[in-house]
Order: structure tokens, then C-alpha cells, then sequence
């Protein structure tokens, strides 16, 4: 029987991670109850509010082959049980309760898995952000011609957790069509589909008005006049395009005087998928490859907390996400909500989000070129820029804003407490 | 049509399958495989048939019991020497592969072979209060919530890979989640009516000993005599019995090892037969352990047995099962859907509550007092084999099925 307030369980391999703004929000919105268990935890600048307040966040430890900084492709799965197992050892050390349901996040590392078998009544609710196809999309699309066997395979096996937690929760939930459409056909009619949105409040500020206020970004000032170019990412990768943003602020600031490029984000690459670069800084490499044409214009600030995202988005002349096709990135629904405009570079997940010419501007993926010159178009046209930025603000507030997606969610745990969950039983 | 077969071992389940399709309709059989299988050892004409190649040894995963974590890398790093092994041969190129869904799926392939690929798909493991789980009633083993969670990540992504796939049993098909049911369908693969069958009652000699004419003899048969097929609660039927009748005889067909679960852990020790034995001692001038051994020897005995007993967990169920009813023995099985399917309940076989001895001691008693009022079910069972499960039924059905999933070609990637 579900108690008041709900208890939730959030389990995420790093805190805040992807789930804890949402916690955050079930909490200070809702008046949930929420343990978060979590290996890692990231700076305190980047916690929610209610941290400590209703959000009582617990680590486990993680062992075995979970402890190596790499592994071989082969053994993904069971790093990922390390971790799984992890978080089950601290559930029934401490015994929290009573636990009404329970919502993860695997990321590949399986953290719900065995939550049954400390709660088996408790509905899992699993947040899943990509399924590998073999050959298709993220970098693979680029790497066409030198796929190593191995990496095709790996990407095969790196689905084995979330095929587990698929059929060990009651609800998966993604966040668009597109990622939705990557899973097999069996499982796609189960997911529930909604962006857990964007904190519109974040990015309200003073009407935007072509490169003439005083601006400063993580307390640089931006020359009067300047139009700023901005980037973000969480490491600067090939992944998310750094290399052809690179390519773009070269060209727009040899084009223009006034372009000043802002990049958010260092650090080596962690995702495997860059299996060229994996552990290397791809900022710098990419920086040596094409160096900037004006350093004193490129403005590399590494990681940042989400308030120095908040201010650059705010105040931002064109935000350019050049992503391969991929999970959208949290920035890229950041820079809307702040009303910035988006060049974006052609992918299915893009085109779900943006509307072409009406809320933003795709351009071709391979088409360096036609990219630059649709760049200097809106440099050049206020008005446009302008148009374009209300337009992804209007549809933030529509689709992307925090209050209205989190709000269906909550629905959905509330009505997923409420029943009685009977986990299935072999033997028939 | 040329078939290629992948199992980690030969001849395993598919071996005599090859063989079939090869001598009734002239099909190219080939078979990959890491290592040479005792359970059943190929036979010279299997060897002869069959296309046989042999994966070059790999790496060492730490030989023996793998830990249950590491199950998922041993698969995998199979299906990775399958695929690189088929690259180097570009001479094997068969219409359509087929092998086991969750020892060594058919992962990896579409990049070699443009063919469509089919998964057996043997079971799918239940989180819990399911075959490794459902013996709630041996000291309780402290991986037990977690390695049936995760040991069915392999099987998941062959059912995704693959064209199509095939259980044996409706029982096994609908181990597997309800979403992929469609993919699959029911295909036995046949029992060899010939081999066994009824046979003339009259003094015989198993393993170099006689067994009596008038002896009633009850046989137990599984591949290891562990806990996941009863073979402990068997024991406790069979000192039950022996105590009713003086002339009771157990005859026992499997090896010591323990296959499926996790019996050492269970007991603290590595014989589960020898915990077993401790703890229903029965008299060993009347039970008679023979080993693994050869089918005609379990032919034989099944022919002989007055009643079969197969207290198995829900779980696949046991050639052996097959085996006996198509002997004409009367079947006692544990009351699971696995057993039900096969047998009728009172007309081709018996079923008793798998934790019931005293229901099963009264059904036993009554076939040992008066085997011949039982004598109809013996031929109903052996009659429902004939019709259902034997090879000349079942090896055309699954000619047919190979030949349109190859006919309808590969899914495009």
C-alpha cells in the first residue's frame, strides 16, 4: 500500500546525473520522499535544492571489474552488474523504506537490476537513453569505412543491460521518438515517451537585444558590440560535433571581426563510443588539427556550473549544435528555453525538436560550407535571429518546460504506487 | 540447402538433427563448434555426416565454473571467435544458420554471412520461484536473487538478432517474455522410436548386473543427478517404496556433476548425490547407480522400468522424460506445466505435486502393487510419442520451417 508522501528510490550510477533534477523536482513539487543511491557525485554547484531536504542522497561502492578505468568490450555487462550489485548491497544494508517505487537510470550500468530483490513489490520505472545499432548513427554513420569488427560487436553487446532492464521494470521511459524507435520493435510499444524538460525559471532574463548590452560570461566581459557564438558539451567531442564547430568559429571569425566563440565543457572523452579517442582530450587534438584563427576569440572555458550555462545561453547571438546523431543534449533545450537561436547540424533527433527556419536552422551534416554561410546569415540578421529564438522559447514553454513534463510523469509513478504490483513468478 | 549449426559443443542437441536432415533429404549440415561433447558423444556417424569445424582454441576465461558474472563475457567471446572464424572461411557459406540462443547466440553474424539465422531458443530463465529458484526447500544459496536476473542477457540478444526462433515445448516457448512469442515457434526435435521402444519383458543385465525378472524396478534418469531434476526427492520416493515392497529396484542413469544449478552451494559440498544419499540412505545392494551411459544402455533400462520416476523442477523438459514414455513406461512426474504438456495426467502418465512425497508415494505404490492395471498408460505414452514427438513427425515440420525462414531470406539490419 502506497504511503503519503511517496517514497521513491532513484538509482543512478553518478549524482545529480540525468535523474536528479527530476527527483528534485518530485520532491520539492510533489512532497515525494526520494533515497538517491549513486557512485559518483559531481560538484555540489551542480545539486538541486532540495539536496538534503527530502533528497537524501546514499553511495555505494562498486567492485570487481567495476573499479577498472577500462575494460575489455567483453566484459561490459559485468561492469555493469558491479554496479547493479553495488547498489544492492547498500539497499539491504540500510534498509530504507517503505519504497513505493523505484526509478533509474542504467546508462549501460544496470542499477535497477537487482532492486527486486531487496523490494520486489516496488513498480521500476527506467529512464533509457540509447540503444546501439551496429552500424547506424552516433559516430558509426562517420566511421562507415574503418569499423573494427570488434567496436561493431561491442556495440551489439553494450545492449545486453538494457535489454535486462527492460524486462526487469515495469515502465521504460525515454525521452523522444527518436531514441524510442532505436530499441526493437518488441519493446517499443511499452515506452512511455516525454522530455523530463527544462527549469524554464533558469533562463528568464532581460529581452535580447543584437550584440549592444554589457555582457560578461563567467566574469569575461564581451566587448560591446561582439556577437557571441556559443558551444557546450559536457567534454568537448567528437561525439557532439567539436570538431565542426571548430571548423565554423574559424570560418565566422575570419569572416567577422565581431564573433566571439564560446565553448563550454572539457575534459577526455568518456564515452566509449569515440573508440579512436576514448581517455584523450579531443578538445585539444581538435585544437591542434585546426587551430583557432583568433585565439583571443575563441574563449575555451571548460567545465562550468549550470548557472555560467545559464548566463552564456542567455545572452548567447547563436547557439550552434553540431552533434552527430545522438541522444539531444541537454544544452541543446537549455538554449531554447533561453530563446537563443540554434544552428543545428541535420539528424532525426534534431529535426523531432526543431522546426527548420520557424524555431531554429538545420543544416546539412555534410555540408561545412552551406553551414558557415547559414551562420553568417543569422550573424547578420537581428531580426531573424531574433524570430527564431522566440519561436524555440515558444516551444519550450510548450513541450520542454520542467512543470509540464515532470508533472505527466508524476502521474504515472502515482498511479504506478497506487497499484498493487505483483512481480511475475516462475513456474507456471 | 546447406545448414550451419553453432553450439558450443558437438554433437550437443543438434547433432541428431544434422543427421536427419542429411539422410532424409540430402542437406548440406555443417557444424561449428568449440569442443567435443560427452553428453552424448558423437557418434562415427555423426563424424561422418556432418561438416564438423572447430573453433581454434581460445582465450582462457578461467576454465571450470564461471562466475556468474562473467557468464555473458564466456558467450560472447564465443560468438566472437564464431564470427572471426567464419571471416576467414569464406568457403562456409550456408543458406541458413542456426544455434543456441543462450549458451553462443547468433550475434555477430549478419557481418559475415548474408543469411538468415535462427535461434533455439532451449529456455528463459525466471527471476525468481522459477527452475534455479524454485528448490525453496535446500539451504538457500546467497547468489540466488541475482544470477537469474542477469543470466538471461545473452539469450535476450540472440531473440533480438535473430530471423526467427524455435523451442521445443510450449512450455519452454512461453518461458521466454510474452513480446517475443510471436518470433517463436514449437518445434520438437524428434525421438527415435526405433531405439526406444517397448521391449520384451525377461531377465536382463545392465552394467554387469542381472536384474531380476519379477524385481519391480523404478528408474531415474537426468544428465546429473541434481536438485534442480529431484534426484534427492527421487531418493526419498524410492526408501519409501522399498520399505512397502521388498522387491522394489532403483536403477539411477547420470553423472555426479552437477549441470544446471547450484548444488555445491546448496549443500557445501560436490557431490549433491552423496548429501543426497546421506539423507535418504538407502540400501545399496538395491539401488544400482550406472553413470552416464550409452542410449542403448538407457533404452534398455527404460524398457524395463515399472515405473519412471521425473521429479523435476518447471524447467526444460528431459529427453529422458520422452525417452521413457516412448518406451511404454509409466511416467511419474512432478506436477509443472513442462511435464503436463507432454504427459496427460492419468491417461499416457502420472503427476504428483513435486514436494508431495506422500501423493507420490500412493500413486507409486499403486503402479508397483499392480503394473498391469497401469499397462494402458505405458501405451497411451508410448502411442503419444508416436504421434507427436517422434522424428518422422517431427524432422519434416522442421524441414519445413528451416526451409521458409531461409526462403524469406535475412531482416535487413
Amino acid at each position: 500500500m502506497a504511503q503519503d508522501p511517496l517514497c521513491l528510490l532513484c538509482v543512478e550510477p553518478r549524482f545529480p546525473g540525468r535523474l536528479g533534477a527530476v527527483a528534485d523536482w518530485l520532491v520539492r513539487t510533489r512532497g515525494y520522499r526520494c533515497w538517491f543511491y549513486c557512485n559518483g557525485v559531481g560538484p555540489r554547484d551542480h545539486w538541486p535544492p532540495s539536496t538534503g531536504r527530502g533528497l537524501e542522497v546514499v553511495r555505494f561502492e562498486v567492485g570487481g571489474v567495476a573499479r577498472e578505468r577500462s575494460v575489455p568490450w567483453t566484459r561490459s555487462l559485468e561492469r555493469g552488474l558491479c554496479y547493479a550489485y553495488g547498489a544492492w548491497e547498500v539497499l539491504e544494508a540500510r534498509r530504507p523504506g517503505p519504497i513505493d517505487v523505484v526509478l533509474g537510470r542504467s546508462h549501460g550500468l544496470g542499477s535497477t537490476l537487482f532492486v527486486p530483490a531487496f523490494a520486489p513489490r516496488a513498480p521500476i520505472v527506467n529512464l533509457f537513453d540509447y540503444y546501439y545499432l551496429p552500424r547506424s548513427y552516433d559516430l558509426a554513420d562517420d566511421l562507415a569505412h574503418r569499423l573494427p569488427p570488434d567496436y561493431v560487436r561491442w556495440r551489439q553487446s553494450a545492449n545486453a543491460m538494457d535489454l535486462l532492464d527492460l524486462e526487469n521494470g515495469v515502465l521504460p521511459w525515454t525521452t523522444s521518438e527518436w531514441q524510442r524507435g532505436l530499441f526493437p520493435p518488441e519493446y517499443r510499444d511499452d515506452f512511455f515517451v516525454q522530455h523530463d524538460g527544462v527549469d524554464l525559471r533558469r533562463f528568464r532574463g532581460e529581452p535580447r537585444r543584437a550584440g549592444s548590452r554589457s555582457r560578461a560570461i563567467a566574469g569575461r566581459s564581451v566587448p560591446e558590440g561582439a556577437l557571441v557564438v556559443s558551444f557546450i558539451a559536457p567534454e568537448p567531442d567528437r561525439l557532439r560535433g567539436f570538431d565542426r564547430f571548430l571548423s565554423l568559429s574559424n570560418r565566422l571569425i575570419r569572416e567577422r571581426a565581431d564573433v566571439i566563440c564560446v565553448v563550454l565543457g572539457g575534459g577526455p572523452v568518456r564515452r566509449g563510443l569515440d573508440v579512436e579517442h576514448f581517455g584523450a582530450d579531443f578538445g585539444t587534438l581538435a585544437l591542434r588539427d585546426d587551430p583557432p584563427a583568433d585565439p583571443a576569440r575563441l574563449w575555451m572555458l571548460g567545465a562550468v556550473s549550470p548557472e555560467t550555462v545559464a548566463e552564456l545561453l542567455r545572452t548567447t547571438d547563436l547557439h550552434v549544435y553540431p552533434s552527430r546523431p545522438f541522444v539531444p543534449s541537454r544544452s541543446l533545450f537549455e538554449a531554447m528555453a533561453a530563446g537563443a537561436p540554434v544552428l543545428a547540424w541535420d539528424a532525426e533527433p534534431v529535426r523531432e525538436v526543431l522546426d527548420d527556419g520557424r524555431t531554429g536552422r538545420i543544416t546539412p551534416a555534410d555540408d561545412p560550407e552551406r553551414a558557415a554561410l547559414l551562420a553568417l546569415d543569422l550573424l547578420a540578421d537581428a531580426d531573424t535571429r531574433q524570430a527564431i529564438g522566440e519561436g524555440a522559447a515558444a516551444v519550450s514553454r510548450e513541450r520542454f518546460d520542467r512543470d509540464r513534463c515532470l508533472s505527466r510523469l508524476a502521474g504515472l509513478l502515482d498511479d504506478l504506487a497506487k497499484r498493487s504490483y505483483s512481480p511475475a513468478i516462475g513456474g507456471r | 540447402m546447406h545448414v550451419l549449426f553453432l553450439h558450443r559443443a558437438f554433437p550437443s542437441q543438434f547433432g541428431h538433427l544434422a543427421v536427419e536432415l542429411s539422410e532424409r533429404f540430402g542437406w548440406r549440415c555443417s557444424f561449428l563448434a568449440e569442443e567435443m561433447g560427452s553428453c552424448p558423444p558423437p557418434s562415427p556417424k555423426l563424424l561422418e555426416q556432418v561438416d564438423l569445424h572447430r573453433l581454434p582454441p581460445g582465450p582462457d576465461l578461467g576454465r571450470g565454473v564461471t562466475h556468474w558474472m562473467r557468464a555473458h563475457e564466456v558467450a560472447v567471446e564465443l560468438c566472437r571467435r564464431q564470427a572471426d572464424y567464419l571471416r576467414g572461411r569464406p568457403d562456409l557459406r550456408p543458406d541458413l544458420i542456426v544455434g543456441h540462443c543462450g549458451l553462443g547466440p547468433v550475434l555477430f553474424l549478419d557481418v559475415e554471412i548474408d543469411c538468415p539465422t535462427i535461434s533455439y531458443c532451449e529456455y528463459y530463465h525466471q527471476p525468481r520461484m522459477g527452475d534455479l529458484t524454485y528448490r525453496v526447500d535446500l539451504p538457500p544459496v546467497e547468489l540466488s536473487p541475482f544470477y537469474p536476473r542477469s543470466i538471461n542477457a545473452t539469450t535476450l540478444l540472440g531473440l533480438v538478432a535473430c530471423d526467427s526462433g524455435y523451442s521445443a515445448t510450449e512450455s519452454q516457448r512461453r518461458s521466454f517474455p510474452s513480446r517475443f512469442l510471436p518470433k517463436i515457434e514449437v518445434h520438437f526435435d524428434g525421438i527415435d522410436t526405433d531405439l526406444y521402444r517397448p521391449r520384451p519383458r525377461g531377465p536382463m543385465t545392465i552394467a554387469g548386473r542381472s536384474i531380476p525378472e519379477d524385481a519391480r524396478v523404478i528408474s531415474y534418469v537426468s544428465r546429473g543427478l541434481e536438485s534442480m531434476r529431484g534426484f534427492d526427492l527421487f531418493l526419498q520416493l524410492a526408501r519409501r517404496l522399498m520399505r512397502h515392497r521388498p522387491d522394489v529396484l532403483a536403477v539411477v542413469a547420470g553423472s555426479e556433476w552437477s549441470y544446471y544449478a547450484w548444488d555445491r552451494l546448496h549443500v557445501g559440498r560436490p557431490s549433491f548425490r552423496d548429501w543426497a544419499l546421506e539423507r535418504s540412505p538407502v540400501d545399496p545392494s538395491r539401488i544400482l547407480f550406472l553413470g552416464q551411459v550409452e542410449p542403448e544402455v538407457i533404452a534398455r533400462l527404460l524398457s524395463r522400468s515399472d515405473l519412471h520416476v521425473y521429479p523435476t523442477v518447471p524447467f526444460v523438459p528431459s529427453w529422458s522424460l520422452f525417452n521413457a514414455m516412448a518406451c511404454g513406461a509409466v511416467v511419474l512426474g512432478s506436477d509443472v506445466e513442462a511435464v503436463r504438456e507432454v504427459i496427460e495426467p492419468d491417461t499416457s502418465g502420472l503427476v504428483a505435486p513435486l514436494f508431495d512425497l506422500d501423493a507420490q508415494f500412493d500413486l507409486a505404490r499403486r503402479v508397483l502393487d499392480d503394473p498391469a492395471a497401469f499397462s494402458p498408460i505405458g501405451r497411451a505414452a508410448r502411442e503419444r510419442i508416436e504421434q507427436r514427438y517422434s522424428l518422422d513427425v517431427c524432422i519434416p515440420r522442421l524441414r519445413d520451417y528451416f526451409e521458409r525462414v531461409a526462403s524469406e531470406g535475412a531482416r535487413p539490419g
